[in-house]
């Protein structure tokens, strides 16, 4: 194109001159020093000013291990130009790829997290660490820090890029607390299991109160400590109603009092009736060792249910009872 | 010496004349096969198995450990009448179509013998709970107990199914003797007729001890026979069911003066401590306790009579409510069935053992019933065993098919 121009110009150019005396002001407007097609620099002929042409991006010029902290300091958009990484980003079009990096919308939008690599959080430690106390030497185990503080808290921090730093999800606080470091009897205990309910894990004894109701994290915190000493005064007292306290409530089977006592007791005095022997009292039947075993049996039955064990048992120990062979 | 030769010959002639007709009937005694193997040592083998599934002993009070796995036959007589309406529905269409009744001896059942053998009349009756896993035996076992008892001459009180009660009631009155309560004249008046034809010879010598009124016209007197209250209740169906009621109550209070022997025989007890699935009028549902007849079961079950014993099985199939894969007898029975049933002997029911399994199969084999050529290989026999995992009624319905 600009060798086309330059030829049209050189024919120009004789006719230029022998039209000299007509077209003297055309001249020195082609005449003024032309740059060659090969450099990159565009020319405007409209008067417009010069643009740069694009530098290569940073990309090009960066090492495998160079210092990526000093890249993104700080939290800032996503560059394409500073960032090495061949990412795509966008929904293909038919027969297509994702969109590349270069002018990527998508990608702006996001939050990026190129500030927070591990070796930047790694200086920020280091960093900090001067404003840190030691590691108190006596806990040097997971048992002596249960030990001396049983009470574990669980909170949660979010991190996100963008306009406000503030998250919703930040204010719920999660207390754990095993109860054999409480100080609680047998009434209290099962008082305080009645009480919360769902929130004691039996197999483990951990008893978790969750809280969220607050806005902040701090009145969330003092509540969950609130509650759990309410828990501990409540299941401390003993109310007038506990009294009425009916076989349904009771967590685990408790022999004495129980029907079964009652059925085993009628059949050995109809026993000992039959046979003429009535010298023995309720207490001494009921403190025989085959109603002990009996007891035994009947208990275990009905906590941990049927199976081949617990019913081999209690069909020996009633065969004994029952003076069967 | 000729004569040990001829006798062998003769023997040996026997045995193929045996192997010749497989299909006939061979009742040979358990003291047959032993005489044989003595003089047919290399014979055993053909000869022992056909031996195994069946014994010539058929009363029951003479079975014992040797009789494990054998089958022995219950006479027609005492199909008509004791077991009358106790049978399972399966095993009565396998006796019409052998033709016999044949039963197989059994461990659990052996045990129950054993120590209804050696109850002691005097103390309290004891309760026996047959348990186990759906099809293992748990009702044959007590038909077994039951054909003992009988040929010993006790008094047989056998409710078949215990279920049929609590479910399917088409009409429900309500009962004329406590109000709250609601009969069941037709479930009753079956179950009087079946009881007068297990117990006919009782019901002329038991005599009621109190006066019952049933209408303004009719009334029982003091000292009259059992059987007329039984007559009472067949005949006008509506006071069937308090004529059960009665029936029990006096059977309970005069088994204790020794008269005769009383064997009460539930089968899936657990109906009595369950739900309904019957509903008054206004749809409200009706517990079990609210139904006449359940109500008096669970006064026949408790153990405050002497003189008897009391055999009991739970099971899940016909129940109520209850998930498919329960066995155990605290979750049939529920809190309150086993308070109610406390303390009973718990007696397990489980699947075939291989000398049992090999027995059955010869049995089937015998009355031809496992038509497929492949049924008596060693294959065949393992495929069946795969199948069945040695299950007593998945076996017989497997069988049902070949």
């Amino acid at each position: 194109m600009a060798a086309a121009r330059l030829s049209a110009s050189l024919v120009l150019q004789p006719r230029a001159r022998t039209l000299r005396a007509f077209s003297t002001s055309v001249s020195p407007a082609t005449r003024s020093p032309r740059p060659s097609p090969s450099t990159t620099e565009r020319t405007s002929r409209y008067g417009r000013p010069l643009r740069r042409k694009a530098l290569p991006p940073r990309t090009e010029k960066m090492a495998v291990d160079q210092d990526w902290p000093s890249v993104y300091p700080v939290a800032a958009p996503f560059k394409p130009s500073a960032v090495p990484l061949p990412v795509r980003m966008g929904y293909p079009v038919k027969r297509g790829v994702p969109m590349a990096k270069e002018g990527n919308l998508e990608l702006l939008k996001i939050p990026n997290f190129l500030h927070l690599t591990p070796v930047a959080i790694k200086r920020h430690c280091e960093a900090l660490k001067d404003f840190c106390t030691e590691w108190p030497a006596a806990l040097d185990s997971d048992e002596k820090c249960r030990k001396h503080f049983p009470i574990e808290i669980d909170t949660a921090g979010y991190v996100s890029a963008g306009p406000s730093v503030r998250n919703p999800k930040a204010r719920v606080v999660t207390l754990r607390v095993k109860l054999s470091s409480l100080n609680l009897d047998d009434h209290a205990k099962k008082k305080l299991i009645k009480l919360v309910g769902d929130r004691y894990c039996k197999s483990t004894d951990v008893l978790t109160i969750k809280t969220d109701r607050c806005p902040l994290k701090r009145q969330n915190y003092d509540y969950a400590m609130y509650l759990l000493t309410v828990l501990y005064h409540e299941s401390w007292k003993t109310e007038e109603w506990e009294k009425t306290k009916t076989e349904a409530d009771m967590e685990e089977y408790v022999w004495k009092d129980s029907s079964s006592e009652k059925n085993i007791l009628e059949t050995l005095l109809q026993i000992k009736a039959a046979e003429k022997n009535l010298e023995l009292s309720k207490e001494e039947l009921l403190g025989t060792e085959e109603v002990e075993e009996y007891r035994k049996s009947v208990v275990s039955l009905k906590n941990e249910g049927d199976n081949e064990n617990t019913l081999s048992q209690y069909k020996e120990s009633v065969k004994r009872l029952l003076n069967l062979t | 010496m000729s004569a040990g030769i001829m006798l062998k010959g003769m023997t040996r002639l026997i045995s193929s004349v045996h192997k010749l007709d497989p299909g006939r009937f061979l009742h040979i005694g358990t003291q047959a096969p032993q005489c044989l193997a003595a003089h047919l040592d290399n014979q055993v083998a053909t000869e022992s198995p056909r031996a195994i599934s069946r014994t010539s002993e058929n009363d029951p009070a003479k079975h014992g450990e040797q009789h494990e796995g054998q089958h022995y036959n219950i006479s027609f007589q005492d199909l008509k009448t004791v077991f009358s309406h106790g049978l399972p529905p399966r095993f009565v269409m396998q006796v019409k179509t052998f033709n016999e009744a044949c039963l197989m001896v059994r461990r659990p059942a052996l045990e129950l013998l054993h120590y209804l053998k050696n109850t002691n009349f005097a103390h309290p009756a004891v309760r026996y709970v047959f348990y186990g896993e759906k099809g293992t035996g748990k009702t044959l076992s007590l038909c077994h107990s039951i054909h003992f008892c009988a040929k010993q001459d006790w008094l047989i009180l056998h409710i078949p199914d215990a279920h049929l009660w609590v479910k399917n009631c088409r009409d429900l009155l309500q009962s004329t003797y406590n109000k709250q309560r609601f009969d069941q004249p037709l479930e009753a008046s079956t179950w009087l007729k079946n009881f007068k034809t297990a117990n006919e010879h009782f019901l002329s010598q038991i005599k009621v001890q109190e006066k019952y009124v049933w209408n303004k016209r009719e009334s029982t007197e003091k000292g009259s026979p059992l059987g007329e209250v039984v007559e009472q209740g067949i005949m006008r169906v509506r006071n069937a069911t308090d004529a059960v009621g009665i029936v029990l109550k006096e059977l309970k209070r005069q088994s204790s003066s020794g008269i005769f022997r009383l064997l009460v025989a539930v089968d899936g007890v657990n109906a009595l401590w369950g739900r309904t699935t019957l509903k008054r009028e206004d749809k409200s549902p009706i517990a079990p306790e609210e139904l006449a007849f359940i109500y008096n079961l669970r006064k026949m079950v408790k153990n405050d009579w002497q003189g008897g014993a009391i055999v009991l099985t739970v099971s899940q199939t016909g129940s109520l409510f209850k998930p498919r894969k329960a066995y155990l007898p605290q979750e049939l029975l529920g809190k309150e069935g086993f308070d109610a049933l406390d303390p009973f002997i718990p007696i397990l029911v489980s699947n075939y053992n291989p000398k049992e399994f090999e027995s059955c199969i010869h049995y089937y084999l015998e009355n031809n019933w496992l038509q497929h050529e492949k049924a008596h290989t060693e294959e065949g026999k393992k495929e069946l065993l795969f199948l069945s995992n040695r299950n007593p009624g998945q076996l017989e319905r497997l069988c049902a098919y070949l």
